[in-house]
């Protein structure tokens, strides 16, 4: 059942057309990976499901999500929207968050956009998003410099899905990231996704993250989807040329990785 | 933290200990006899002897070291001297008039505030268009436009013509607003352009597109993230043009014959009443230390990393 | 040289009529009296307070001279005055930043206290206050302003050469053998004649406003020296019936204060500098 469907989408900008023609549809509860190289488009395909594109692009198209298209609604009509039911993790942790607030104020400013809890209830919210992620409750009056990659990852995985939203926008989570804390990261992030029940669209360029999680995948270039289905469909009988590369230039995923003498698995 | 301060007010001491020698050195060695002003003040005849007997009295024979002890001893213990006008004890001048001032000062910066926060916020939320460009007009304009010339066409068009509001003194409320409107127009130029392109680059960062990610409002985004964000470089340079928000104080109270110090100070120069002049100096190098110090103690609050990772004693302090 | 100039052509542009009009501001402030016929400090009170007239074309002030021609000899005055006291400051400021750069170590040090001590007082009010004591008079309040601004150059020019110095081009340059003195004509010295002259145009506009300030209160330029400030000190007792004297001399300050501060702006954007310069 699709929640998330994208028909005809076009981003442009002042001088070039970014994203041409694209369709996709995200079901219910999958994990849906986008998949493509810097510049293909992929990341701006994210951005545009809740306009948060730069004000010097422009996106046509639909974009549906139940009844709505989601490119025509108003500003105060998106808002109930983002963070609620789409909710969105970036690739810069540190960049997430707003360097002065002190994690607690980034949960508090949410909760209060989107809930009436009381300042203790609140709090208590908070915190147990904090540990349901490995983290400590006393995260929550830290401030972001404070905090590694890994750790800000963490919570914005909490917070994005504090309200139990229908789909999570993952936009390269982890490619910042140093591989250990990538590992641990995509971990959660599964291990939630199945608890939730919430879709995942994951943005990456990284086809090892996409052989272990993805139900379905998409391959983007040059800002047209050039291959859609299903996860390993694709990845073993990929249709087109360039997705034949992607996967080749992927050593673990081709078909006779080789093994250096001496070196286990 | 405490350690800055301390080293930040030893150099102020130091320096009002130069500034004071020099201007004590100057101010004896400049041109003009002090005491023949003071004396030529009544317009009467003067003698040899009278000078004579004015110059033993204030100390002038002795010679100019000990002339400067005597008057730094006094200055310790907060005693500036009279004025060599009045007789009056210069402390309580500069305390009648310092009311005066700073309510002047007030008054220009929330002027200014009015003025400036719309203006620069509208011109980088609607970048390009029609406020943008008055912005920027207005900046520059105002950047031209000679403080003491606005004041004396507002005073002959809003006081003499239409007699609406006082040509000058001081005399309740109505009688700041003309200097207070002078002064915050001639200093809200830069803070106009310097609060928009802060506040483009502050919406620009992506915690902004983080938070609005979040679906929180466009209001709250603007004032508690972007805003606040943007603070640090328009404290800066209220900071660094201190100096010449003080002149264009003393600048409007001359022509607005508004009793602060400022105006204390020019007539005092005029008669080159020393002791006056001396106490100025130092009040507002006091002034600009303490105001500079908050300026600091500001980033600390608005940059919670400057706070935190002093106390770390690594390498950041 | 090597200077780093956007070009644009809508910038160019207008780069090219401002440089235009200020050229000719200067020419007429320049070479006033090849124009006009009539004598600026002649008192003629039989003509005071005429209005336009094809003879004076902004009429005679209260001691019967001709108001254009003061004001065009106030242009050479005010702005005169306003490039000598910038000149003299860059003069003494540059060499001393220069050194302080270099030299790094204690002479920076002692520098840096130095100019630091300067700054933590009003500036204006320092030049208020010099140029009272020194006495009424126009070179006294060009020494005090020289006083006040040489520091600022000599602070920007020593972060200028601390900056260029670590860059890695220098490095560079060392390695391939230049000579110190090559690699500072050909790296340093654009960007610090970039930063000097940005920030000289955008001081030249306070300057000018600070010379006309002081002059009102009589601290400046002297009567019968037409500069604009003093004339407005004269022209304030008529204003009621003569309002136009008051008007004259403060849009000529505004005139040129605003193509001087233009003329910064746009020599910023070229330059690239950023905004410290300005403090």
């Amino acid at each position: 059942m699709s929640i998330l469907s994208v028909r005809q989408l076009h981003i442009m900008g002042k001088q070039n057309h970014i994203v041409k023609d694209l369709s996709l549809d995200v079901h219910e509860g999958e994990w849906f990976a986008l998949v493509g190289q810097s510049g293909s488009g992929k990341s701006m395909t994210a951005m545009a499901i809740c306009q948060l594109l730069a004000p010097n692009l422009q996106a046509k198209g639909e974009i549906w999500y139940g009844e709505k298209n989601l490119l025509t609604l108003t500003s105060s009509e998106i808002r109930k929207i983002r963070g609620n039911r789409l909710a969105y993790i970036f690739q810069d942790y540190q960049g997430s968050f707003t360097p002065f607030l002190t994690i607690g104020q980034h949960f508090d400013e949410y909760q209060r956009t989107h809930s009436t809890l009381s300042k203790k209830a609140r709090r208590e919210q908070a915190v147990k998003a904090l540990i349901s992620v490995g983290l400590n409750a006393d995260i929550y009056s830290r401030y972001p410099f404070q905090l590694s990659g890994g750790q800000l990852q963490r919570v914005s995985i909490s917070i994005a899905l504090l309200l139990e939203p229908d789909i999570l926008i993952a936009d390269e989570p982890t490619t910042a990231l140093d591989s250990v804390s990538s590992f641990k990261v995509l971990q959660l992030l599964s291990k939630l996704q199945k608890e939730t029940g919430c879709a995942v669209l994951f943005i990456t360029h990284d086809l090892r993250h996409v052989r272990k999680y993805a139900d379905r995948i998409a391959v983007m270039k040059d800002g047209a989807i050039i291959e859609t289905g299903d996860k390993n469909q694709v990845l073993n009988h990929p249709q087109h040329a360039y997705t034949n590369k992607l996967i080749q230039s992927s050593p673990s995923l081709s078909r006779n990785p080789f093994k250096l003498e001496g070196v286990s698995g | 933290m405490f350690r800055i301060l301390v080293r930040r007010f030893i150099e102020v001491v130091i320096f009002v200990l130069v500034i004071t020698f020099i201007s004590f050195l100057f101010v004896r060695l400049a041109p003009g006899d002090p005491v023949l002003s003071i004396l030529q003040v009544d317009d009467v005849s003067i003698t040899n002897e009278q000078v004579n007997e004015l110059r033993e009295e204030l100390g002038f024979n002795e010679p100019l070291l000990v002339q400067y002890g005597d008057w730094f001893t006094d200055f310790i213990q907060l005693d500036f001297g009279n004025s060599y006008l009045t007789n009056q004890p210069v402390m309580e001048m500069i305390m009648s008039g310092l009311p005066a001032t700073i309510e002047l000062a007030v008054g220009a910066l929330l002027v200014m505030l009015g003025i400036a926060i719309p203006l620069g916020s509208l011109a980088a939320l609607y970048r390009g268009s029609w406020i943008d460009q008055i912005s920027r007009a207005v900046s520059l304009l105002g950047a031209a436009i000679p403080s003491f010339w606005l004041g004396l066409l507002l005073i002959d068009l809003f006081a003499v013509r239409w007699g609406a509001l006082p040509t000058m003194g001081r005399d309740g409320f109505r009688s700041l607003i003309l200097p207070s409107v002078t002064l915050g127009l001639a200093i809200t130029s830069v803070y106009v352009r310097l609060l928009r392109s802060s506040l483009i680059d502050s919406l620009s960062h992506d915690f902004i597109r983080a938070a609005r990610s979040r679906g929180i409002s466009e209001m709250r985004i603007f004032f508690a993230h972007a805003f606040r964000y943007s603070l640090p470089p328009v404290i800066t340079v209220f900071g660094v043009s201190l100096g010449s928000l003080i002149g264009g104080v003393v600048v409007i109270e001359v022509i607005f014959a508004y009793p602060g110090i400022g105006k204390m100070v020019v007539d005092s120069i005029r008669s080159r009443d020393y002791p006056v002049i001396q106490g100025y100096l130092l009040v507002m190098a006091i002034i600009v230390f303490m105001v500079n110090s908050a300026v600091d103690l500001s980033y600390r609050y608005l940059n919670p990393e400057l706070r935190l990772k002093e106390r770390k004693h690594g390498k950041w302090s | 040289m090597e200077l780093v100039i956007k070009k644009k052509s809508k910038r160019r542009w207008r780069m090219t009529v401002l440089f235009t009009v200020m050229a000719t501001v200067l020419a007429v402030a320049a070479y006033t009296f090849l124009i006009l016929k009539h004598d600026p400090a002649l008192v003629n009170l039989g003509e005071r307070l005429w209005p336009v007239s094809m003879e004076h074309p902004l009429g005679t002030d209260h001691l019967g001279r001709d108001v254009l021609t003061r004001l065009l000899l106030g242009a050479q005055l005010t702005v005169g005055y306003g490039l000598l006291s910038l000149f003299a400051a860059v003069i003494i400021g540059v060499p001393f930043g220069v050194i302080a750069g270099f030299k790094g170590g204690l002479i920076d040090r002692i520098f840096m206290r130095i100019a630091d001590a300067f700054l933590s007082f009003p500036d204006t009010i320092v030049a208020i206050v010099l140029s009272g004591l020194l006495g009424p008079g126009i070179e006294n309040l060009l020494l005090a302003i020289v006083l006040v601004k040489w520091v600022n150059y000599a602070r920007l020019v020593r972060s200028t050469v601390i900056t260029e110095r670590q860059k890695d081009y220098v490095t560079a340059a060392k390695i391939n053998g230049l000579s110190s003195f090559g690699i500072m004509r050909k790296h340093l010295f654009p960007h610090l004649i970039g930063n000097v002259l940005v920030l000289a145009s955008l001081d030249l506009g306070k300057i000018i406003l600070l010379i006309s300030s002081l002059s009102y209160i009589g601290l400046g330029a002297q009567p019968p020296a037409p500069e604009w400030g003093a004339m407005l000190n004269d022209a304030r007792p008529y204003f009621q019936s003569n309002m136009l004297l008051m008007i004259y001399p403060g849009l000529a300050i505004v005139f040129v204060v605003l193509l001087s501060n233009i003329l910064g702006d746009y020599l910023r954007d070229a330059f690239d500098v950023k905004k410290e310069v300005e403090s």
